[in-house]
C-alpha cells in the first residue's frame, strides 16, 4: 500500500521460536528494524520500556500458563505507552478478548488470527496501521460479531453491499483502503457509510478509529 | 394345650397347684383335729401346692421347699412309738408335687443336681415305708415291698420322665447352637464379601476419576502441542510461502510456477484453518481461563442471541470444565440447528453437589434421546462421571436439557 515503505521498529513476543524467527526474517527483509525478539511477556516488558518500538508484535498465549498473557501485556503496554501500537495475533478468534482490547482506546490497537502471516503484504499493512495509530480487526472477529449480532433485523436492511462496507469499517479500514479494496471510488464510500450509519441510527464520524468503536458497540448491543 | 401350657407358665402350674389343692380338700374335712390344727395343715398344703408356681423359673428352691415339708411330714406326722402324730403334718395328697418337682428338676437342671434331688426323694421313700409299717402293725413283706417299689417306681419314672426331656432340650439347643453358628459364619463371609465389593467399588471409581483426568489432561496436551508444533510450523511455511508468492508476483516469474506456488499457499492457509478447528475441538484453549470464559466466547459466536448466567464461585477439575463445556457447545450447535428458537438461555451454577448445566430454548420442543444421537452422545459423556442428563421438551417447546456434574470426576 505504502508507496516508500518507511522503516518501523518492532518488538515481537512470541513463544514458538520457529515463527519468531520467520516473522523476525521476513520483516527484516521487508526493510523493517526488529529491535527484539522474546519469547515471553516479563521480558516483553522489558523490551518495550528498553526499545519503545512503533510496534509490538505479541502471542496471545506465552509461558508460563499459556492462556492469556500476552493479551494482558498488550493492554498494559497500550495503557502505560499510548504511542506504542500493540498488535495481538492469537491462534484462535475470541471475539470478546478482541473486542475488550479495543474497546477501550482503539487507536493503536490490533487483533489478528495468526492465519494473517501467510499473506504478508496485508500483515505488514497491519503493522503499519497499528503502528500509525489505527486499528486493526481480523476480518474473522466481524465476520463472528455481525452472525452473533442482536441487530440482525435491522443489518437485513442494509444492502449486501453496505454489508460489505461495514465490515470493512469494523476492521479498521479508512476510507482510501475500503475503496482500493472494493474497487469503488472513494466518493461512492463515503455515500455508502452514510448510508449504513443513517440506517443503523449512528451520527455520522470521519474518524476511523471512533468509528469502529461505534461499529463494534452496535454490533456488540 | 401344651403349646398354651408354654406360652403361660406361670398360669398353666398355678391351675394345677389349684387342682392338687382341690384333691387334698377331702383330707381336711376326713381328720378330726382342733381348729388351729386344720389351719396348720391347710397353711402346709397351700405351700406344698404353691411350689409349683415358680417351679420352673426356681427348681432347687421350689423342691427345697416342697423336700423340707416332706420330710417333716415323715418325721413327725406319722404315728410311730414316740407320740401321736401331728395333724398338721399328715402325708396328704399335696405330697405329689414333690413327684413333679423331681421331674422339674430333671428337666431343668443339670444331670448332678438332678441326681441329688433323685436321691433325695428315694432316701425319703425308704424313711416313709419304714416309719409308716410299724404304725400300722402287721404287714406283710410282700405289701412292703409293693409300697417300696411303687413309691420307688414313682419316683424313677417322674425323674427319667423329666430327665429324657432335659435330653431332647439339650439337643435341641445344641442344634440350634450349631444352627447359629453356622448362621453367624455365613453372615461374616458375606459381610467380608459386601466390604469386598465395597473397597473395589471404590478403587474403580478412583481409577475411572483418575482416567477421565488423565484423558482430559492428554487432550490439552495433544492441543498444546499441536499449536505449539504443527500449527506454528504450518504457519511459518505459509508465510514463507506468502512471501515466495508476492516476489514471483513483482519478478514477473511464469505463469505455471506461479500457480502452483499459490495453490500451496492457499493450501496451507485451509490446512491451518482445518488444524484450528481440530485443535479446538480437541480441547478448546480458551476453558484454561475458566467455563465462563469458554462459555462466553461460545456464546458470543452463536448464530442465536445467547443470555449467559455463570454464577460458580469455585472451579471444577478440568475434566468436569471440558464435560460442561462440550456439552453446552453441542446443546446449543442442537438449538441453532433443529430448534427454530430465538432465543437460548445458558445457566451455570454450583448447588452442593457439584455443577448444573442448564441450557433452554424457546424453540419447537420435541428434543429426546435417540441412540447414537447427539443427546445421546452428551449422556455417555455426563455418565463417565456418574453425572445426570434430564430432558424436558414437550412438542411446542420450550426445551430445558438440565445437566448436573459432580465437581471432580
Amino acid at each position: 500500500m505504502t508507496a516508500i515503505p518507511e522503516r518501523l521498529r518492532i518488538v515481537i513476543a512470541e513463544d514458538a521460536a520457529i515463527m519468531r524467527d520467520g516473522l523476525t526474517q521476513t520483516l527484516t527483509r521487508r526493510g523493517h528494524d526488529v529491535v527484539a525478539a522474546v519469547a515471553d511477556a516479563d521480558a516483553l516488558r522489558q523490551a518495550v520500556d528498553e526499545h519503545v518500538p512503533d510496534v509490538a508484535i505479541i502471542d496471545v498465549r506465552m509461558p508460563p500458563t499459556h492462556t492469556d498473557e500476552g493479551l494482558r501485556a498488550a493492554q498494559a503496554i497500550h495503557r502505560e505507552r499510548p504511542g506504542v501500537g500493540v498488535l495481538v495475533f492469537s491462534q484462535y478468534i475470541e471475539t470478546q478478548s478482541a473486542t475488550e482490547l479495543l474497546a477501550a482506546a482503539p487507536a493503536g490497537v490490533g487483533y489478528l488470527l495468526k492465519d494473517r502471516v501467510a499473506d504478508v503484504s496485508d500483515f505488514i499493512d497491519a503493522i503499519t496501521r497499528v503502528a500509525h495509530g489505527g486499528t486493526v480487526l481480523d476480518p474473522e472477529v466481524v465476520r463472528q460479531l455481525l452472525t452473533a449480532s442482536r441487530r440482525g433485523d435491522t443489518l437485513a436492511a442494509l444492502t449486501p453491499r453496505e454489508r460489505e462496507v461495514l465490515s470493512l469499517i469494523a476492521q479498521g479500514r479508512s476510507n482510501a483502503a475500503i475503496a482500493a479494496a472494493l474497487f469503488i471510488s472513494p466518493k461512492v464510500v463515503e455515500k455508502h457509510v452514510a448510508n449504513i450509519f443513517d440506517k443503523l441510527g449512528l451520527a455520522p464520524d470521519d474518524n476511523d478509529n471512533r468509528r469502529v468503536i461505534a461499529a463494534l458497540r452496535y454490533l456488540e448491543s | 394345650m401344651r403349646a398354651w401350657a408354654r406360652g403361660h407358665p406361670w398360669l398353666a402350674d398355678g391351675l394345677l397347684a389349684a387342682a392338687l389343692l382341690v384333691v387334698t380338700a377331702p383330707q381336711l374335712a376326713a381328720g378330726q383335729a382342733s381348729a388351729a390344727a386344720r389351719g396348720a395343715f391347710t397353711v402346709l398344703a397351700v405351700l406344698l401346692a404353691a411350689t409349683l408356681v415358680p417351679r420352673r423359673r426356681y427348681p432347687v428352691a421350689a423342691f427345697t421347699v416342697a423336700a423340707v415339708i416332706g420330710a417333716a411330714q415323715i418325721l413327725f406326722g406319722v404315728q410311730n412309738g414316740s407320740g401321736p402324730p401331728v395333724f398338721a403334718l399328715q402325708p396328704n395328697n399335696a405330697d405329689l408335687v414333690i413327684l413333679v418337682l423331681l421331674y422339674t428338676l430333671a428337666a431343668y437342671r443339670p444331670r448332678p443336681v438332678s441326681i441329688a434331688g433323685l436321691v433325695v426323694c428315694l432316701i425319703g421313700s425308704a424313711v416313709a415305708i419304714a416309719r409308716w409299717s410299724p404304725a400300722h402293725g402287721t404287714h406283710p413283706t410282700g405289701a412292703l415291698f409293693g409300697a417300696a417299689a411303687g413309691l420307688g417306681g414313682l419316683t424313677l419314672t417322674a425323674w427319667v420322665l423329666g430327665d429324657s426331656v432335659a435330653y431332647r432340650y439339650r439337643r435341641v439347643y445344641y442344634a440350634s447352637l450349631e444352627e447359629r453358628a453356622a448362621r453367624a459364619e455365613a453372615e461374616r463371609d458375606a459381610q467380608a464379601r459386601i466390604a469386598a465389593a465395597a473397597e473395589r467399588a471404590r478403587e474403580l471409581q478412583e481409577r475411572r476419576a483418575r482416567a477421565v483426568d488423565e484423558s482430559a489432561a492428554r487432550l490439552r496436551r495433544i492441543e498444546r502441542d499441536l499449536h505449539d508444533g504443527a500449527q506454528v510450523r504450518l504457519a511459518a511455511l505459509a508465510m514463507t510461502l506468502g512471501e515466495i508468492k508476492e516476489n514471483l508476483e513483482q519478478s514477473a516469474a511464469d505463469h505455471r510456477t506461479l500457480g502452483l506456488v499459490g495453490a500451496a499457499h492457499q493450501n496451507a492457509k485451509d490446512t491451518l484453518a482445518e488444524l484450528r478447528d481440530l485443535a479446538r475441538g480437541i480441547h478448546p484453549p480458551v476453558l484454561d481461563r475458566g467455563l465462563g470464559p469458554a462459555l462466553g466466547i461460545l456464546a458470543g459466536t452463536s448464530a442465536i442471541p445467547v443470555a449467559l448466567t455463570v454464577a460458580i464461585t469455585q472451579r471444577p477439575s478440568p475434566a468436569i470444565e471440558a464435560i460442561a463445556y462440550f456439552c453446552a457447545a453441542e446443546l446449543l450447535a442442537n438449538v441453532t440447528k433443529h430448534s427454530g428458537a430465538s432465543r437460548v438461555t445458558i445457566g451455570v451454577s454450583e448447588p452442593a453437589s457439584g455443577l448444573t448445566l442448564t441450557v433452554t430454548d424457546d424453540g419447537d420442543g420435541g428434543a429426546r434421546l435417540v441412540a447414537g444421537g447427539g443427546l445421546a452422545g452428551l449422556l455417555e459423556r455426563v455418565q463417565t462421571v456418574d453425572g445426570r442428563l434430564e430432558i424436558d421438551s414437550p412438542p411446542g417447546g420450550p426445551t430445558i436439557v438440565t445437566i448436573e456434574l459432580p465437581r471432580h470426576a
